[in-house]
Protein backbone atom coordinates (compact mmCIF):
# COMPACT_ATOMS: atom_id res chain seq x y z
CA UNK A 1 0.00 0.00 0.00
CA UNK A 2 2.47 1.97 -0.58
CA UNK A 3 2.23 5.76 -2.47
CA UNK A 4 4.85 5.38 -5.94
CA UNK A 5 5.59 8.61 -5.71
CA UNK A 6 4.09 8.74 -9.49
CA UNK A 7 1.90 12.68 -9.00
CA UNK A 8 0.33 12.40 -11.95
CA UNK A 9 -1.10 9.33 -12.26
CA UNK A 10 -1.91 6.57 -9.82
CA UNK A 11 -2.47 3.26 -10.64
CA UNK A 12 -6.18 1.95 -8.42
CA UNK A 13 -4.77 0.09 -5.70
CA UNK A 14 -6.54 -2.80 -3.38
CA UNK A 15 -7.41 -0.94 0.21
CA UNK A 16 -8.22 -3.56 3.24
CA UNK A 17 -10.82 -1.62 5.10
CA UNK A 18 -12.72 -4.81 6.74
CA UNK A 19 -12.63 -8.43 8.11
CA UNK A 20 -15.40 -10.72 6.41
CA UNK A 21 -16.89 -11.20 10.00
CA UNK A 22 -17.17 -7.40 10.92
CA UNK A 23 -20.11 -6.76 8.83
CA UNK A 24 -23.35 -8.19 9.06
CA UNK A 25 -25.33 -8.62 5.87
CA UNK A 26 -27.91 -4.93 6.31
CA UNK A 27 -24.58 -3.32 8.24
CA UNK A 28 -22.34 -0.87 7.11
CA UNK A 29 -18.85 0.53 8.15
CA UNK A 30 -17.88 4.16 7.21
CA UNK A 31 -13.58 4.29 5.88
CA UNK A 32 -11.22 6.69 4.47
CA UNK A 33 -9.24 6.11 1.72
CA UNK A 34 -6.75 8.96 0.33
CA UNK A 35 -9.22 11.64 2.13
CA UNK A 36 -12.21 9.87 0.07
CA UNK A 37 -15.01 8.80 2.70
CA UNK A 38 -16.36 5.49 1.61
CA UNK A 39 -18.95 3.66 2.38
CA UNK A 40 -19.10 -0.46 2.65
CA UNK A 41 -22.53 -2.23 2.74
CA UNK A 42 -22.96 -5.44 3.43
CA UNK A 43 -26.19 -5.98 0.77
CA UNK A 44 -28.02 -9.24 1.94
CA UNK A 45 -24.38 -11.26 1.48
CA UNK A 46 -22.78 -8.48 -1.46
CA UNK A 47 -19.99 -6.09 -0.45
CA UNK A 48 -20.78 -3.01 -1.87
CA UNK A 49 -18.41 0.29 -2.22
CA UNK A 50 -19.73 4.03 -2.24
CA UNK A 51 -18.41 7.04 -2.22
CA UNK A 52 -19.90 8.83 0.74
CA UNK A 53 -21.16 12.12 -1.19
CA UNK A 54 -24.71 12.56 -2.37
CA UNK A 55 -24.56 13.97 -6.35
CA UNK A 56 -27.16 15.97 -5.54
CA UNK A 57 -25.99 18.30 -2.79
CA UNK A 58 -22.94 16.57 -1.52
CA UNK A 59 -24.30 15.25 1.45
CA UNK A 60 -22.74 12.29 3.67
CA UNK A 61 -25.62 9.68 1.59
CA UNK A 62 -23.78 6.59 3.20
CA UNK A 63 -25.28 7.82 6.60
CA UNK A 64 -28.78 7.24 5.06
CA UNK A 65 -31.43 4.77 5.70
CA UNK A 66 -30.78 1.43 3.90
CA UNK A 67 -34.40 -0.56 3.84
CA UNK A 68 -36.40 -1.59 0.86
CA UNK A 69 -39.22 0.29 -1.42
CA UNK A 70 -42.34 0.22 -2.82
CA UNK A 71 -42.15 -1.56 -6.05
CA UNK A 72 -43.90 -0.24 -9.21
CA UNK A 73 -47.54 -1.07 -8.96
CA UNK A 74 -50.77 0.12 -10.04
CA UNK A 75 -52.81 3.67 -8.66
CA UNK A 76 -53.39 2.75 -5.01
CA UNK A 77 -51.75 -0.34 -4.50
CA UNK A 78 -48.53 -0.81 -2.41
CA UNK A 79 -45.77 -3.53 -3.21
CA UNK A 80 -42.89 -3.57 -0.47
CA UNK A 81 -39.58 -5.06 -1.72
CA UNK A 82 -35.89 -5.21 -2.81
CA UNK A 83 -35.37 -4.90 1.51
CA UNK A 84 -31.66 -3.98 2.20
CA UNK A 85 -30.82 -2.74 -1.83
CA UNK A 86 -32.10 0.78 -1.07
CA UNK A 87 -29.84 3.75 0.15
CA UNK A 88 -31.79 7.10 0.84
CA UNK A 89 -29.71 10.09 1.49
CA UNK A 90 -30.20 11.55 4.71
CA UNK A 91 -30.59 15.41 3.50
CA UNK A 92 -33.65 14.88 0.68
CA UNK A 93 -34.56 11.23 0.54
CA UNK A 94 -32.89 10.71 -3.04
CA UNK A 95 -33.17 6.85 -3.19
CA UNK A 96 -30.35 4.94 -4.74
CA UNK A 97 -30.22 1.40 -5.99
CA UNK A 98 -27.29 -0.34 -4.05
CA UNK A 99 -26.45 -2.67 -6.82
CA UNK A 100 -26.37 -0.68 -9.48
CA UNK A 101 -25.52 2.84 -7.84
CA UNK A 102 -28.55 4.20 -9.92
CA UNK A 103 -31.13 6.90 -8.57
CA UNK A 104 -34.34 5.32 -8.46
CA UNK A 105 -36.00 8.38 -9.35
CA UNK A 106 -33.78 9.28 -12.42
CA UNK A 107 -31.42 6.75 -13.46
CA UNK A 108 -29.04 8.87 -14.98
CA UNK A 109 -28.11 9.89 -12.23
CA UNK A 110 -25.83 7.49 -9.75
CA UNK A 111 -23.39 7.25 -6.99
CA UNK A 112 -20.15 6.83 -6.91
CA UNK A 113 -19.31 2.80 -6.80
CA UNK A 114 -15.89 1.36 -6.02
CA UNK A 115 -15.02 -2.29 -7.40
CA UNK A 116 -15.05 -4.85 -3.90
CA UNK A 117 -12.70 -7.50 -3.14
CA UNK A 118 -12.30 -10.04 -0.95
CA UNK A 119 -9.49 -12.31 0.04
CA UNK A 120 -9.43 -14.81 2.93
CA UNK A 121 -10.66 -12.93 5.60
CA UNK A 122 -10.06 -9.54 4.01
CA UNK A 123 -12.38 -7.43 2.11
CA UNK A 124 -10.65 -4.91 -0.26
CA UNK A 125 -12.03 -1.73 -1.51
CA UNK A 126 -10.21 -0.47 -5.26
CA UNK A 127 -9.73 2.94 -5.13
CA UNK B 1 -54.30 44.32 -34.85
CA UNK B 2 -53.19 40.59 -35.22
CA UNK B 3 -54.88 39.47 -37.89
CA UNK B 4 -56.44 35.97 -37.09
CA UNK B 5 -58.14 33.16 -39.89
CA UNK B 6 -58.75 31.14 -37.32
CA UNK B 7 -59.84 31.27 -33.87
CA UNK B 8 -61.27 28.84 -31.08
CA UNK B 9 -62.57 30.26 -27.94
CA UNK B 10 -62.47 28.01 -25.28
CA UNK B 11 -63.88 29.71 -22.61
CA UNK B 12 -67.50 31.26 -23.45
CA UNK B 13 -70.30 31.82 -20.44
CA UNK B 14 -74.22 31.87 -21.73
CA UNK B 15 -77.22 32.48 -19.43
CA UNK B 16 -79.70 29.37 -19.13
CA UNK B 17 -83.02 30.59 -19.06
CA UNK B 18 -84.76 29.27 -16.07
CA UNK B 19 -87.97 28.81 -17.21
CA UNK B 20 -86.16 26.56 -19.98
CA UNK B 21 -84.80 25.27 -17.32
CA UNK B 22 -87.77 24.40 -15.20
CA UNK B 23 -89.45 22.86 -18.34
CA UNK B 24 -86.95 20.09 -18.34
CA UNK B 25 -86.98 19.41 -14.23
CA UNK B 26 -89.03 16.13 -13.56
CA UNK B 27 -90.66 16.66 -9.89
CA UNK B 28 -90.27 16.61 -7.13
CA UNK B 29 -87.56 19.31 -8.41
CA UNK B 30 -89.90 21.54 -10.58
CA UNK B 31 -92.11 22.51 -8.27
CA UNK B 32 -89.09 22.59 -5.95
CA UNK B 33 -87.06 25.00 -8.31
CA UNK B 34 -90.25 26.81 -8.87
CA UNK B 35 -90.05 27.92 -5.52
CA UNK B 36 -87.47 29.32 -5.42
CA UNK B 37 -85.03 27.12 -3.45
CA UNK B 38 -82.27 26.82 -5.24
CA UNK B 39 -78.62 25.55 -5.02
CA UNK B 40 -76.39 27.00 -2.08
CA UNK B 41 -75.40 30.99 -3.40
CA UNK B 42 -72.14 32.45 -3.66
CA UNK B 43 -70.15 34.11 -0.95
CA UNK B 44 -71.44 37.41 -1.99
CA UNK B 45 -68.39 39.13 -2.29
CA UNK B 46 -69.00 42.90 -4.25
CA UNK B 47 -67.39 43.04 -7.40
CA UNK B 48 -68.16 46.85 -8.47
CA UNK B 49 -67.63 46.06 -11.97
CA UNK B 50 -70.68 43.19 -11.84
CA UNK B 51 -69.44 40.01 -13.10
CA UNK B 52 -70.91 40.32 -15.92
CA UNK B 53 -70.01 43.23 -18.65
CA UNK B 54 -72.98 45.82 -19.22
CA UNK B 55 -71.89 46.41 -22.65
CA UNK B 56 -72.72 42.60 -23.35
CA UNK B 57 -76.39 44.11 -24.29
CA UNK B 58 -77.74 44.44 -28.00
CA UNK B 59 -78.83 47.48 -29.40
CA UNK B 60 -82.32 46.60 -27.99
CA UNK B 61 -80.89 46.39 -24.21
CA UNK B 62 -80.88 42.77 -24.53
CA UNK B 63 -78.24 39.81 -23.50
CA UNK B 64 -75.99 39.34 -25.66
CA UNK B 65 -75.53 35.89 -23.53
CA UNK B 66 -78.92 35.35 -23.05
CA UNK B 67 -79.89 34.46 -26.77
CA UNK B 68 -77.75 32.22 -29.44
CA UNK B 69 -78.65 34.30 -32.27
CA UNK B 70 -77.21 37.30 -29.97
CA UNK B 71 -74.24 35.57 -29.41
CA UNK B 72 -73.23 34.64 -32.90
CA UNK B 73 -74.31 38.03 -34.48
CA UNK B 74 -72.45 40.58 -31.65
CA UNK B 75 -69.51 38.08 -30.56
CA UNK B 76 -69.00 34.89 -33.22
CA UNK B 77 -69.35 37.19 -36.28
CA UNK B 78 -67.29 40.46 -34.83
CA UNK B 79 -64.14 38.33 -33.43
CA UNK B 80 -64.33 35.86 -36.70
CA UNK B 81 -65.21 32.81 -34.08
CA UNK B 82 -64.38 29.60 -35.98
CA UNK B 83 -65.58 27.59 -32.91
CA UNK B 84 -66.62 28.24 -29.27
CA UNK B 85 -66.90 26.33 -26.47
CA UNK B 86 -70.02 27.63 -23.96
CA UNK B 87 -69.51 27.21 -20.39
CA UNK B 88 -73.11 27.80 -18.81
CA UNK B 89 -72.55 30.80 -16.44
CA UNK B 90 -74.26 30.42 -12.36
CA UNK B 91 -73.86 26.09 -13.37
CA UNK B 92 -71.09 25.38 -10.86
CA UNK B 93 -72.77 25.42 -7.87
CA UNK B 94 -74.98 22.78 -7.90
CA UNK B 95 -72.36 20.26 -7.95
CA UNK B 96 -71.62 21.75 -4.11
CA UNK B 97 -75.38 21.42 -2.78
CA UNK B 98 -75.61 19.07 0.12
CA UNK B 99 -78.39 17.63 -1.86
CA UNK B 100 -77.01 15.03 -4.40
CA UNK B 101 -80.25 14.12 -6.32
CA UNK B 102 -81.64 17.64 -7.05
CA UNK B 103 -77.99 18.81 -7.56
CA UNK B 104 -78.03 15.77 -10.40
CA UNK B 105 -81.62 16.93 -11.20
CA UNK B 106 -81.12 20.57 -12.01
CA UNK B 107 -77.48 19.91 -14.12
CA UNK B 108 -79.30 17.66 -16.03
CA UNK B 109 -82.34 19.98 -16.62
CA UNK B 110 -79.44 22.52 -17.55
CA UNK B 111 -77.99 20.42 -20.37
CA UNK B 112 -80.93 19.49 -22.11
CA UNK B 113 -81.37 23.28 -22.33
CA UNK B 114 -77.80 23.81 -23.58
CA UNK B 115 -78.82 20.94 -26.16
CA UNK B 116 -82.29 21.45 -26.94
CA UNK B 117 -81.46 25.93 -27.41
CA UNK B 118 -78.01 26.12 -27.73
CA UNK B 119 -76.36 23.62 -29.35
CA UNK B 120 -78.84 23.15 -32.24
CA UNK B 121 -79.24 27.48 -33.08
CA UNK B 122 -75.52 28.11 -34.04
CA UNK B 123 -73.36 25.31 -36.02
CA UNK B 124 -70.48 27.09 -34.73
CA UNK B 125 -71.14 26.27 -30.97
CA UNK B 126 -70.32 23.44 -28.99
CA UNK B 127 -70.90 22.80 -25.16
CA UNK B 128 -69.59 21.85 -21.80
CA UNK B 129 -71.59 19.51 -19.90
CA UNK B 130 -72.09 20.42 -16.60
CA UNK B 131 -72.14 17.59 -14.16
CA UNK B 132 -72.59 17.54 -10.17
CA UNK B 133 -69.20 15.94 -8.63
CA UNK B 134 -70.60 15.56 -5.08
CA UNK B 135 -72.12 12.28 -6.28
CA UNK B 136 -69.71 10.64 -8.78
CA UNK B 137 -72.51 7.55 -9.55
CA UNK B 138 -75.05 10.64 -10.63
CA UNK B 139 -72.66 12.49 -12.30
CA UNK B 140 -71.24 9.26 -14.81
CA UNK B 141 -74.69 8.05 -15.69
CA UNK B 142 -75.22 11.94 -16.88
CA UNK B 143 -72.02 11.94 -18.86
CA UNK B 144 -73.14 8.64 -20.50
CA UNK B 145 -76.42 10.56 -21.47
CA UNK B 146 -74.79 13.79 -22.43
CA UNK B 147 -71.99 11.99 -24.38
CA UNK B 148 -74.73 10.90 -27.10
CA UNK B 149 -74.81 14.33 -28.17
CA UNK B 150 -72.18 15.32 -30.64
CA UNK B 151 -72.29 19.08 -29.68
CA UNK B 152 -71.17 18.55 -26.05
CA UNK B 153 -67.21 18.22 -26.21
CA UNK B 154 -66.74 18.19 -22.83
CA UNK B 155 -67.65 18.20 -19.21
CA UNK B 156 -67.42 20.29 -16.48
CA UNK B 157 -67.31 20.89 -12.93
CA UNK B 158 -65.97 23.20 -10.24
CA UNK B 159 -62.85 24.13 -9.16
CA UNK B 160 -64.67 24.74 -5.39
CA UNK B 161 -64.52 20.97 -4.30
CA UNK B 162 -65.31 18.98 -0.99
CA UNK B 163 -62.15 16.97 -2.24
CA UNK B 164 -59.16 17.01 -4.51
CA UNK B 165 -60.03 16.00 -7.80
CA UNK B 166 -57.77 13.48 -7.99
CA UNK B 167 -59.13 11.49 -4.86
CA UNK B 168 -60.40 8.15 -6.26
CA UNK B 169 -64.03 9.13 -4.94
CA UNK B 170 -64.24 10.33 -8.72
CA UNK B 171 -62.95 8.22 -10.63
CA UNK B 172 -66.54 7.00 -11.88
CA UNK B 173 -66.69 10.67 -13.59
CA UNK B 174 -63.44 9.82 -15.47
CA UNK B 175 -64.09 6.48 -16.05
CA UNK B 176 -67.15 7.82 -17.99
CA UNK B 177 -65.78 10.70 -19.65
CA UNK B 178 -62.56 8.17 -20.66
CA UNK B 179 -64.63 5.91 -22.23
CA UNK B 180 -66.47 8.57 -24.51
CA UNK B 181 -63.28 10.58 -25.01
CA UNK B 182 -64.65 13.44 -23.48
CA UNK B 183 -61.97 16.04 -21.70
CA UNK B 184 -63.10 16.84 -18.13
CA UNK B 185 -62.73 20.40 -17.41
CA UNK B 186 -62.84 22.97 -14.25
CA UNK B 187 -63.73 26.27 -13.90
CA UNK B 188 -63.70 29.21 -10.89
CA UNK B 189 -66.22 30.14 -9.41
CA UNK B 190 -67.70 27.71 -6.67
CA UNK B 191 -64.80 28.17 -4.35
CA UNK B 192 -66.25 28.10 -0.81
CA UNK B 193 -69.55 28.00 -2.00
CA UNK B 194 -72.07 24.67 -0.53
CA UNK B 195 -69.93 22.09 0.89
CA UNK B 196 -66.39 23.00 -0.64
CA UNK B 197 -64.04 23.06 1.41
CA UNK B 198 -62.54 26.82 2.07
CA UNK B 199 -61.55 28.89 -0.90
CA UNK B 200 -58.08 29.31 0.94
CA UNK B 201 -56.21 26.65 3.16
CA UNK B 202 -55.52 29.77 5.94
CA UNK B 203 -59.89 30.18 5.37
CA UNK B 204 -61.93 33.26 3.71
CA UNK B 205 -60.74 35.91 2.39
CA UNK B 206 -62.27 39.54 3.03
CA UNK B 207 -62.66 40.68 -0.57
CA UNK B 208 -63.12 39.70 -4.02
CA UNK B 209 -60.25 41.06 -4.97
CA UNK B 210 -58.58 38.45 -2.09
CA UNK B 211 -61.09 35.86 -3.43
CA UNK B 212 -60.35 36.20 -6.83
CA UNK B 213 -56.48 36.25 -7.09
CA UNK B 214 -56.58 33.28 -4.25
CA UNK B 215 -58.42 31.04 -7.23
CA UNK B 216 -55.13 29.37 -8.54
CA UNK B 217 -54.83 27.86 -4.86
CA UNK B 218 -57.69 25.45 -5.69
CA UNK B 219 -56.39 24.82 -9.14
CA UNK B 220 -52.68 23.99 -7.90
CA UNK B 221 -54.61 21.40 -5.60
CA UNK B 222 -56.51 19.88 -8.18
CA UNK B 223 -53.97 19.73 -10.18
CA UNK B 224 -50.89 18.06 -8.25
CA UNK B 225 -53.78 15.75 -7.06
CA UNK B 226 -54.50 14.53 -10.21
CA UNK B 227 -51.29 13.55 -11.10
CA UNK B 228 -49.95 12.18 -7.74
CA UNK B 229 -52.94 10.09 -6.89
CA UNK B 230 -51.72 7.86 -10.39
CA UNK B 231 -55.36 9.61 -12.35
CA UNK B 232 -54.02 9.79 -15.21
CA UNK B 233 -51.91 6.37 -14.95
CA UNK B 234 -55.62 4.91 -14.56
CA UNK B 235 -57.17 6.74 -17.47
CA UNK B 236 -54.40 7.21 -20.27
CA UNK B 237 -56.76 8.88 -22.25
CA UNK B 238 -58.18 11.37 -19.93
CA UNK B 239 -57.63 15.13 -20.63
CA UNK B 240 -58.61 17.44 -17.63
CA UNK B 241 -58.94 21.07 -18.82
CA UNK B 242 -57.60 24.27 -16.13
CA UNK B 243 -60.19 26.67 -17.39
CA UNK B 244 -59.52 30.48 -16.37
CA UNK B 245 -57.17 29.11 -13.39
CA UNK B 246 -54.47 31.40 -14.54
CA UNK B 247 -50.74 30.30 -16.76
CA UNK B 248 -47.72 31.56 -14.68
CA UNK B 249 -48.11 29.56 -11.45
CA UNK B 250 -47.68 26.47 -13.47
CA UNK B 251 -43.92 26.15 -13.95
CA UNK B 252 -42.98 27.30 -11.38
CA UNK B 253 -45.35 24.70 -9.04
CA UNK B 254 -43.99 21.38 -11.45
CA UNK B 255 -40.41 22.52 -10.45
CA UNK B 256 -41.63 22.11 -6.88
CA UNK B 257 -43.45 18.89 -7.55
CA UNK B 258 -40.78 17.26 -9.42
CA UNK B 259 -38.14 18.06 -6.67
CA UNK B 260 -40.23 16.79 -4.20
CA UNK B 261 -40.99 13.43 -6.15
CA UNK B 262 -37.56 12.76 -6.09
CA UNK B 263 -36.88 12.08 -2.55
CA UNK B 264 -40.64 11.12 -1.89
CA UNK B 265 -41.02 8.81 -4.98
CA UNK B 266 -42.00 5.72 -2.85
CA UNK B 267 -45.20 7.57 -1.40
CA UNK B 268 -46.62 7.37 -4.65
CA UNK B 269 -44.83 3.94 -6.82
CA UNK B 270 -47.50 4.29 -9.56
CA UNK B 271 -45.92 7.33 -11.15
CA UNK B 272 -43.15 6.11 -13.71
CA UNK B 273 -41.47 10.13 -14.79
CA UNK B 274 -41.28 12.95 -13.70
CA UNK B 275 -44.82 14.46 -12.22
CA UNK B 276 -44.71 17.15 -14.88
CA UNK B 277 -44.16 14.90 -17.79
CA UNK B 278 -48.16 13.65 -16.78
CA UNK B 279 -49.53 17.22 -16.66
CA UNK B 280 -47.75 18.12 -20.41
CA UNK B 281 -49.39 14.84 -21.70
CA UNK B 282 -52.95 15.52 -19.68
CA UNK B 283 -53.39 19.33 -19.04
CA UNK B 284 -54.45 21.58 -21.20
CA UNK B 285 -55.02 25.11 -20.16
CA UNK B 286 -57.52 28.01 -21.58
CA UNK B 287 -55.81 31.60 -21.36
CA UNK B 288 -57.83 33.94 -19.67
CA UNK B 289 -56.71 35.54 -17.25
CA UNK B 290 -53.11 36.15 -18.61
CA UNK B 291 -51.17 37.33 -16.28
CA UNK B 292 -49.55 40.96 -17.46
CA UNK B 293 -46.28 41.88 -15.69
CA UNK B 294 -44.73 45.25 -16.27
CA UNK B 295 -42.47 44.00 -18.97
CA UNK B 296 -44.32 41.41 -21.49
CA UNK B 297 -40.93 39.67 -22.32
CA UNK B 298 -41.40 38.21 -18.51
CA UNK B 299 -44.69 36.32 -19.81
CA UNK B 300 -42.78 35.33 -23.07
CA UNK B 301 -40.14 33.72 -20.61
CA UNK B 302 -42.66 31.98 -18.80
CA UNK B 303 -44.26 30.68 -22.06
CA UNK B 304 -40.67 29.08 -22.60
CA UNK B 305 -41.05 26.98 -19.36
CA UNK B 306 -43.52 24.68 -20.30
CA UNK B 307 -44.47 22.91 -23.73
CA UNK B 308 -47.28 25.94 -24.26
CA UNK B 309 -47.35 24.99 -28.03
CA UNK B 310 -49.21 21.79 -26.60
CA UNK B 311 -51.08 22.93 -23.38
CA UNK B 312 -52.36 25.97 -24.11
CA UNK B 313 -55.60 27.34 -25.54
CA UNK B 314 -57.37 30.96 -25.84
CA UNK B 315 -60.06 31.70 -24.15
CA UNK B 316 -62.35 34.94 -23.94
CA UNK B 317 -64.67 34.29 -21.08
CA UNK B 318 -66.54 36.29 -23.12
CA UNK B 319 -68.83 38.47 -21.20
CA UNK B 320 -67.41 38.77 -18.19
CA UNK B 321 -65.50 41.48 -16.66
CA UNK B 322 -62.00 40.10 -16.62
CA UNK B 323 -62.09 39.31 -20.01
CA UNK B 324 -59.56 39.00 -22.65
CA UNK B 325 -60.07 39.75 -26.14
CA UNK B 326 -58.74 37.97 -29.19
CA UNK B 327 -56.39 40.16 -30.23
CA UNK B 328 -55.24 40.92 -27.13
CA UNK B 329 -54.31 37.59 -26.57
CA UNK B 330 -52.92 37.17 -29.58
CA UNK B 331 -50.26 40.18 -29.19
CA UNK B 332 -49.30 38.21 -25.93
CA UNK B 333 -47.89 35.23 -27.70
CA UNK B 334 -45.11 34.72 -29.68
CA UNK B 335 -45.77 34.69 -33.59
CA UNK B 336 -44.54 30.78 -33.69
CA UNK B 337 -46.80 30.04 -30.80
CA UNK B 338 -50.28 32.24 -32.36
CA UNK B 339 -51.75 29.56 -34.24
CA UNK B 340 -51.07 26.84 -31.39
CA UNK B 341 -53.00 29.00 -28.96
CA UNK B 342 -55.54 30.85 -30.44
CA UNK B 343 -57.05 27.81 -32.29
CA UNK B 344 -55.06 24.31 -32.89
CA UNK B 345 -54.62 23.20 -29.43
CA UNK B 346 -58.25 23.36 -28.65
CA UNK B 347 -59.34 22.20 -32.03
CA UNK B 348 -57.12 18.52 -31.79
CA UNK B 349 -58.93 18.15 -28.03
CA UNK B 350 -62.32 18.76 -29.09
CA UNK B 351 -62.06 17.36 -32.11
CA UNK B 352 -63.14 20.17 -34.26
CA UNK B 353 -62.93 19.63 -37.96
CA UNK B 354 -60.54 21.84 -40.11
CA UNK B 355 -61.46 24.18 -42.15
CA UNK B 356 -62.01 23.24 -45.62
CA UNK B 357 -58.44 23.67 -48.06
CA UNK B 358 -60.17 25.95 -50.06
CA UNK B 359 -60.67 28.64 -46.89
CA UNK B 360 -57.02 27.93 -45.40
CA UNK B 361 -55.52 31.31 -45.31
CA UNK B 362 -52.11 31.26 -43.25
CA UNK B 363 -52.21 33.59 -40.32
CA UNK B 364 -51.38 37.53 -41.55
CA UNK B 365 -49.82 39.61 -38.79
CA UNK B 366 -49.54 43.03 -39.05
CA UNK B 367 -48.06 43.65 -36.53
CA UNK B 368 -44.40 42.36 -36.74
Amino acid sequence: MTDTGTRTKREPQLWPVAKVDELAPGERKLVEIKKHSIGLFNVNGEYIAALNMCPHELAPICRGRVSGTTLPSKPGEFIWGREGEILACPWHGWEFDLLTGQMLADQRVRIRRYPVTVQGDDIYITV
Amino acid sequence: MVALQRLIDTDIHNGIDRKRLLSFLPEPWATRFATGRGAPGGLGYWNPNGVLRSDAVTPDGERIDGNPKHLGKYFLDVHNVEYGILNPQSSLQYGLSPEPDFAAAVVSALNDVLMNDWLEADPRLRASAVISPADPLLAAKEIHRVAQHPGVVQILMGSGARAPYGNRIYDPIYQAASEHNLPVAIHPGSEGVGVSGPPTAVGYPSSYLEWHTNLVGSYMSHLISLVTEGTFVKFPNLRFVLLEGGIAWLPAILWRLDKNWKGLRQTVPWLDRLPSEYVFEHIRISTQPMEEPDKPEHFKAILDMFPADKMLMFSSDYPHWDGDTPDFAARAFPRELRSRVMSETARELYRLPAPVAANAVSEVAADD
